[in-house]
This record gives structure tokens, sequence and C-alpha cells, in this order.
């Protein structure tokens, strides 16, 4: 199959291998990925053994992607799986040009802007996820990318344009399936991607949602992208500096600061960049979902913020 | 062993709340794929107690997705060896059964009474159900799951207070237990998904290399013998055909239908209801092909074809390394087509055209380890609202409790990737949750002593059935007794074989009133401390009057309400004792859990682990 085949031949880099990064290593890494590799400068601390399935306690102190190694590498002996101990920004930029596709976790806004700058220049596919206790978030950015997507043809035929403010039709042939003895189109969709920098600085939902979705909206999304405007560290993280910058948030996004709901502002200021195991899970399989079909089929990929909130469970893909 | 806490836990949790779940005893029923993803997350979130039951052993097939299991664990059971694999980062108390969910006597209804929360991680219909009517009786909240391809979904239950499992119709995809595609194909379809998700794989795309130093988990001598032998057996085919020697091909063909069916043959107890399977003895390979997929094949052009594809695909592998199944690669799909209609002849099941298994072969939709991740996450979520553990989201009411639906299973538009409504009221047609249910205590004394005539005037009089009513053993759909059958009133209740774990249904029989009175079921339960004064101990629980409604309105189709259960009564199949005199037996259907009518896959066939 040529979509396996694909997958096989693929090169991918993980940075981070907190809770999030483990679940998204070891979902590709079952799906068969050609190579892994893992960057992390970090040593495995005591609370990373409620978060890390691949060490154990034994192992507290020793950098976690060496820990995690064997097990990951037990999984499935045929994935090509290279380990590194440094910070992501100590690589010279030409190491990150091997990779097909590049997943960050656990990085400030500066960071993935750095990062970010890299996979632009070398054409990389990017994911950048993270976690606030029972929030998440991914962010995409493939650049462009034409997805097929094959749909029963219906009564009108799906025309060409612009779908949303990211996507444009640009192709649509049409097939009869003899077997099915149905005509089905194949719809060739232009994703368009933009820099992290940009979505931060632009991000909005007019036009995008309906005035009741809008109403309707999570707070975690707001808080999300809040919490980019903090340092790595999150020192001066305050409910009030939270509520200034998440005020903010709401009028470039042109969502009422009603949204704001104080028990969200509240559980992000207590539990930045914590990272629990269950919303890993999600957001990790969300992920490594998204990677393994751009690897491989080329559906239409996620385009380009995801929120999730785990206490409603809403999520939603959004086109910041 | 160094203990930690699970500090994650403790932030978003709360000390205090972190407490309460350290002393939590939960129970998952599942240890497939979802179960060992839930597995992981229940550990890793610090719950106290964990028990696991699943009655299967580890498949080659299960590998690429339930993540806790090795090469070197296959044919171990599933719930003992999803527990080793996640002793290194567990601080909680597990245990772990290789058992049927629906067994009584190793899970009487007091062993249920333990936890505090349900985790359904199943993959059939029948002890979803089972666990789902465990819970309303027992009151205890649920957290139902399932997957299909890219579609999975999770509804928490609250018994009283949201919808059940049998509230809705739910889309209930075919699935097959493994035993049936190993060992006992009883259809065609059991043939090629034998070929397609087994054997295929097994021969082509599937690796055995073992790491040198490879831990085996075990130093006992036998059991390291037994691994080595079962990891030899596939490598051996493996081998013969990564050595692209064709002369090998009738060796591979031989093991596969004759040495195989004739171990099969040896397990006597399979075959006692069923017809046993023929070797298929000597056979002559040609180099004939025929080239119409339209046709039904004879044996000796499914063997030529066999023959030929494999041929093809050994070739392929030298410079493919992996081939995966593809119902529009030629050499698979003849391979497999040719493979599946010689196990179906050696079963006396019919053969079909390649063309026809394309299509069904297509149509087996896979297992997709992320979309079980991403469940069971939610599951794991959904379980600390339900407890109310989450600080700062007190929950006031269970309405405020959402479930969750992955896009595509809900059809949402495409800017959601999950769907949450929040719980609905329970439907009060449901053949379960609207029924009222209680349990019967009763010392083991009383079950010899007590007649079915007692109990069942006891029943009449406590939940005011004023006339004649019809009972059932639920649990092996038996008519006790009814308006014209009263042949066993007299027999005792151990004669009749109620005894724990017997599920009966009471139903007014009255047909020439406007109401009557609601139907409702007792689990008998042996409990001789608490029986000590009486024989018998009836529950405290109201039975309403209902409108008496020989035939249910037909539900619109948004209300989903699933009119095959609607009257347990009339749509279950009741056989009558084949007791001496009373001679007669009525068997209406075979047991087969009705189908759902409104399922949108029906030609989705769904092999789930």
């Amino acid at each position: 199959m040529a979509a396996q085949a694909r997958m096989r031949n693929s090169r991918v880099l993980i940075i981070n291998l907190g809770s999030v990064g483990t679940e998204i290593t070891k979902n590709l890494v079952l799906s068969g990925i050609g190579s892994l590799t893992i960057l992390d400068n970090h040593n495995l601390c005591k609370d990373d053994i409620g978060n890390q399935f691949f060490s154990n306690r034994e192992q507290v102190g020793v950098n976690r992607a060496v820990a995690a190694k064997l097990r990951i590498q037990d999984m499935n002996p045929r994935v090509k799986l290279d380990v590194f101990q440094d910070e992501f920004t100590a690589k010279p930029d030409t190491f990150f040009k091997q990779f097909d596709l590049i997943v960050a976790t656990e990085l400030s806004a500066s960071h993935i802007t750095i990062i970010n700058a890299i996979t632009r220049k070398y054409e990389i596919s990017l994911y950048v996820t993270g976690l606030h206790g029972l929030f998440g978030y991914i962010f995409v950015d493939l650049i462009e990318f034409d997805a097929q997507d094959e749909k029963l043809k219906s009564a009108v035929s799906t025309m060409l344009g612009p779908i949303s403010a990211n996507r444009e039709i640009i192709e649509v042939t049409e097939r009869v399936d003899e077997e099915q003895n149905k005509v089905k189109e194949l719809i060739t969709t232009r994703n368009k991607f933009k820099p992290f920098e940009t979505l931060l600085a632009e991000a909005s939902l007019e036009g995008k949602l309906t005035r009741r979705q809008i109403k309707r909206l999570s707070s975690a999304l707001p808080l999300l992208l809040a919490m980019f405007h903090f340092d790595m560290d999150f020192t001066d993280l305050t409910e009030s500096s939270l509520a200034e910058k998440a005020i903010k948030v709401c009028k470039q996004l042109k969502v009422s600061p009603e949204t704001l709901k104080p028990e969200y502002m509240k559980q992000f200021v207590e539990q930045a960049s914590i990272e629990f195991a269950p919303v890993a899970a999600v957001i990790g399989g969300a992920v490594a979902q998204d990677c393994i079909n751009i690897l491989g089929k080329r559906q239409s990929p996620l385009n380009n913020f995801v929120f999730f909130d785990g206490v409603t469970l809403d999520m939603q893909v959004l086109e910041l | 062993m160094i203990q930690f806490e699970k500090t994650a836990s403790i932030e978003v949790l709360g000390a205090e709340n972190y407490a309460k779940l350290r002393h939590t005893k939960v129970l998952l029923v599942g240890a497939g794929g979802i179960g060992c993803e839930l597995l992981k997350n229940l550990v890793l979130m610090g719950f106290g107690e964990v028990h696991v039951v699943d009655l299967d052993t580890i498949d080659l097939s299960n590998l690429n997705r339930q993540f806790l299991f090795r090469q070197r664990d296959i044919r171990q059971p599933k719930a003992t060896t999803a527990v080793k694999a996640v002793q290194h980062i567990s601080n909680s108390t597990l245990i772990a059964y290789q058992c049927n969910i629906q067994d009584t006597e190793k899970f009487p209804l007091s062993w249920f009474s333990q936890f505090a929360l349900f985790f359904n991680a199943l993959d059939n219909l029948e002890a979803r159900r089972y666990v789902n009517q465990i819970a309303q009786l027992l009151h205890k909240p649920l957290i139902e799951s399932g997957t299909a391809g890219f579609d999975g979904y999770i509804q928490p239950i609250i018994p009283g207070e949201t919808e059940c499992f049998d509230c809705t119709t739910k889309e209930t995809p075919k699935t097959f237990p493994v035993c049936t595609i190993r060992s006992t194909p009883s259809q065609p379809v059991h043939c090629i998904v034998w070929a397609k998700n087994f054997l295929f794989p097994q021969l082509f795309s599937t690796s055995t290399t073992a790491s040198a130093n490879e831990d085996l988990g075990t130093d006992d001598p036998l059991e390291i013998e037994r691994i080595r032998q079962e990891t030899n057996e596939l490598r051996e085919l493996q081998e013969y055909i990564k050595s692209g020697d064709e002369s090998r091909i009738p060796t591979i063909i031989e093991k596969l239908y004759t040495h195989d069916i004739e171990k099969l043959l040896a397990i006597e107890n399979l075959w006692r209801t069923r017809q046993k399977p023929v070797p298929l003895g000597r056979f002559d390979l040609t180099d004939a092909v025929n080239p119409d997929f339209n046709a039904v094949w004879s044996l000796q052009e499914q063997l030529d074809c066999l023959a030929n594809a494999t041929k093809k695909l050994m070739k392929r592998q030298a410079t493919e390394d992996q081939i995966d199944f593809d119902k529009d690669d030629v050499d698979s799909l003849e391979f497999v087509a040719a493979a599946a209609n010689i196990r179906a002849h050696v079963f006396h099941l019919p053969i079909k055209s390649i063309f026809d298994i394309k299509q069904i072969a297509g149509n087996i939709i896979p297992a997709i380890a992320t979309t079980n991740a991403i469940i069971a996450g939610l599951s794991s979520l959904a379980s600390l609202r339900v407890l109310n553990l989450m600080k700062g989201f007190p929950v006031k009411s269970p309405k405020e409790l959402n479930m969750a639906f992955t896009a595509r299973a809900s059809n949402i538009p495409t800017h959601r990737y999950l769907s949450n409504p929040v719980l609905a009221s329970p439907n009060s047609r449901c053949p379960v949750c609207s029924v009222p249910r209680g349990v019967i205590k009763i010392s083991g004394k009383a079950l010899s002593s007590t007649k079915l005539q007692d109990l069942i005037e006891a029943i009449r009089q406590k939940y005011h059935y004023p006339g004649e009513v019809s009972v059932v053993d639920k649990s092996t759909q038996r008519l006790l007794a009814d308006i014209d059958f009263d042949d066993l009133l007299e027999k005792s209740l151990l004669d009749l074989k109620i005894r724990s774990g017997v599920l009966l249904m009471i139903a007014d029989e009255r047909d020439d009133v406007v109401e009557i009175r609601a139907g409702s079921e007792f689990y008998i339960q042996e409990d001789s401390k608490n029986c000590a004064s009486h024989p018998f101990l009836l529950p405290e629980m109201k039975v309403k009057m209902v409108k008496s409604e020989v035939e249910p309105p037909q539900e619109s189709l948004e209300n989903g309400l699933d009119e095959t259960t609607t009257n347990v009564a009339q749509s279950s199949d009741v056989l009558i004792i084949d007791e001496d005199e009373s001679g007669s037996k009525r068997k209406l259907e075979e047991s087969e859990l009705p189908p759902n009518k409104k399922a949108k896959h029906t030609e989705e066939l769904v092999l789930l682990d």
C-alpha cells in the first residue's frame, strides 16, 4: 500500500518526552513510522513518574529520552530510534533538515516561534502541542497542504473555490465506482497555514463561527491563547494578569470577555503547564492520528488550531 | 520499591480529592484496545484499586494497537499481562481476572458492589448490556465506551438519573470473537477475516524479529519453551516466504489446511455441537489460473490461485520488506480470497467469488490505536466528573455531565473534533432502566425448601400484582410460569435451578384491563447471613401501574428506541423447560441479540479488540 510505504519511509522528530510527548511517541511507534528521533534535555524527575510509562521509578535523574529508549524500542523493534539529550536550540538549524515532520511539546511561545522559523525554512510539517492541567491545544503548520478526500457525489457537484478562511477546493474529479455502482468525487483541497507568530498576533473568529457558537465558546480557547503571552516559567502569572491578557485575546478573537469563566481562570493559574495523563491521551491521540494521516493518506488535516476542554470534553478545530 | 504520588493528579484534583481517589476502587471490564489505554490512564492518575476482567488471550493481531502487549505475550491472558505491563508506573492495587464478566459464580452481585464505578471497555453487545444491568441493579455509575475505526464514543451512565446503555439504539457493528475466527468459523466472512487479518499479516507484514536479549518476563523453563515454540512456528512460515523458495508452497498449504485443522480436531469439545471440519488432504497444483473474478471457482482453481499469488508475493517481499493487504492490490486480494475459500471448503461453508470477497474484505474496519487512546482519555476524564473529584468544577447534577463522540461518528460540523452533548434523562420506555428491579436475598436452605409458588405469591402480594403473572428466568430465557403453564409451581427453587445470579422477570398477564402493574425484575442472591429469620427478603421498591399496551407505538427515528427490545418478554426467545410430562419444547428463535435495525453502517464489518 502506498500510504503504508510512505509511513515506513517517514522521519519524525519529537521534541520533549513528557506526558503528551510520550503519548504521541507510543501512537506513532505503534503505527509503524520509519524513524523516530527524540530530543529532550530534561532529566526524569519524580513528577514524571505519574506521566511517563516508558520509564520507571529507579530511573529518576536519568535523561527522559534515554530512560525511555528501551521500552519504546521494545514496542516496535522495526522503528529506527535515536535519542539526543540536547535542548533543541542547541542544535544547528541543519540538524532539522533531515525530518519530514516535527512534533514539539512543552515549549514557550518564543521557542515555538524559533522552531516554526526552522520548519518554515526547510518546509517541514510542524505540530505543536501543550497542556495546562485539564486543558490542551494543538497548533498545526503544514505551510501548504493539498488534501484529497473522496465522497459520494450528491445532486449538486462540488464547486471550486474557497470554502473557509484557510481552505480552497482546487480540483474535483469524478470517478465511477463500478463495484458499488456509484459516482464518487475526489476533492482536492488546498490548505493554507500561517506561522505561529502570525496566528498569535492576528487570530480572530470573526466570520468563522456563528454568533451562537461564539456565545457558547469554552473559556479554554481564549485562556490557552493568553497563556502564550507569559514566559516559560509563568513567573508573573496571577489571576489578574491572566484576566488582563485574556481580555485582550477576547477582543482580538472578537468574542465577548464574558466568555471567561472565573473557575477556568483559577484552574489555568494553578495548573499552568501541568501535564495530566488523561488529557495527554486525548491530545496525543489526536496529534498522532493527524500525523499518520498526512504522512500516509493525505486526507484533510487539522487546520490550524485545536483546543480541548477536559471538563466539558469540548474539542474544536478552528482556523485562527 | 520507591513510592511516588501522582503529582499531576494532586495538582489537578487537589489534595483532598486526590486522597479520595487513592481510596477509590473501580472495575475495568475489558483489557483490549480501549482497556489497555484506560488501565494506563487509571494507573497514571493514581486510582486506589483497579480490578481488570478479560476473558481473552493475546493474539498476534492485537500487537499493533494494544500497546501493553508484546510478541512474547501471545496466548497469555490479556488481563494479567496488562496488569504486569503497568506495574513499573503503578502505585495502585491491581487485580486481574481471566474470566467472563457474566460468570455469576465467579462474580456474584455482591462482588460488583465493592466498586465505586465500572468502566466498560468491551467489544460485544451482550457483555455491555450485562454490565449495564448490573449497574442499574446496584445503582453504580458506569462509563460506557466503544470505537470502530475513527469513530468512538463515551457515555457516563448514572442509574436513575441519566440514560442507560439500552435507552437508545446503539450502532452495533458486527463483531466476531477471536475463537470463531481462529477455530470455529461458521460463515464465509469468518474465513475472510481469518485470511485478511490473521494469515496475511502473519506471513507478509509482521516482524517476528526479537531483540537478542529479549526479556520473556518469566523464569519458568516450561513457559519459556512454550513461548519459543509459539514464536518458532510463526517464524517457520515467514521463513518459507522469505526464502523465496517456491517449492515450499505446498508445505505452507499443507500446514494451514491439513496439520492445523488436525490440531483443531483434537480439541474435542469444540466439535460437540458443530460439524467437524475435514482436513484438505492430498492435492496437486497446476499453473492454470482462472481470470474470471466474478465466477465461483472450484477447489482446484482456488489452490492454484493461492499458490500463484503466494509466488508473486514471495518475489515482492524480497524488495518490499513488508506487504500490507490492500483490496486493490491484486496479488494480496487473490491470496486472501483463495485462502479464505479453501478454509471455507474445509469447514463446509459456501465459496465466494473473488469479486464478492473484495467487497467484504474492503468493508472490514480495522481498529485504530489513536481512536482507542482518545476514547480512553475521555473515559478517564469523565470518571473524575462522575466521582465529583475535579477541583474547581463541582458537579451539582448528573445532567451537567457530558458524553462525547468523535466528529465522524455523529456527523457534526467539521470544526468540531468532538461532539459533547450533556446526558439525557432516562427513556421512560427503556426495556432495562424503566423496569423496577431489585435483589431478592435468600438463604441457602430456603432455596431447597421454597416452592416457586411461594416465591410468586410473595412477589404478587408485596408489589400488588392482583391477577396472574408470568415468570421468566431471564438468564436462561426459560418460561417458569404463566397463565397457561403451572406445571412447575410445586417445584423447589433448587430443582428449577433458581439460584444466585438468576434474574427473574415478572409481568402482569391480565389483558382485560386498561391499567396493569408494570413488569419487574429480581436478581436472586444467596445470602444466608441476612436471611436468618426469614427464608427470603424481597427488596423495598415501588412498582407503578402503567397503561396496558399490547403493541408499543412506533417510535420516531430520532427517538431511536429499539423496538425489538421494547417488550423483552416478547422478543426474547422463550424456552419451556423440558420437564417429563409437560414435554413440549417451544424454542422461538436462535438466541442471537436483535440486530440494530437502524444501524447506518450495516455493510461494515468491524474487527474490534
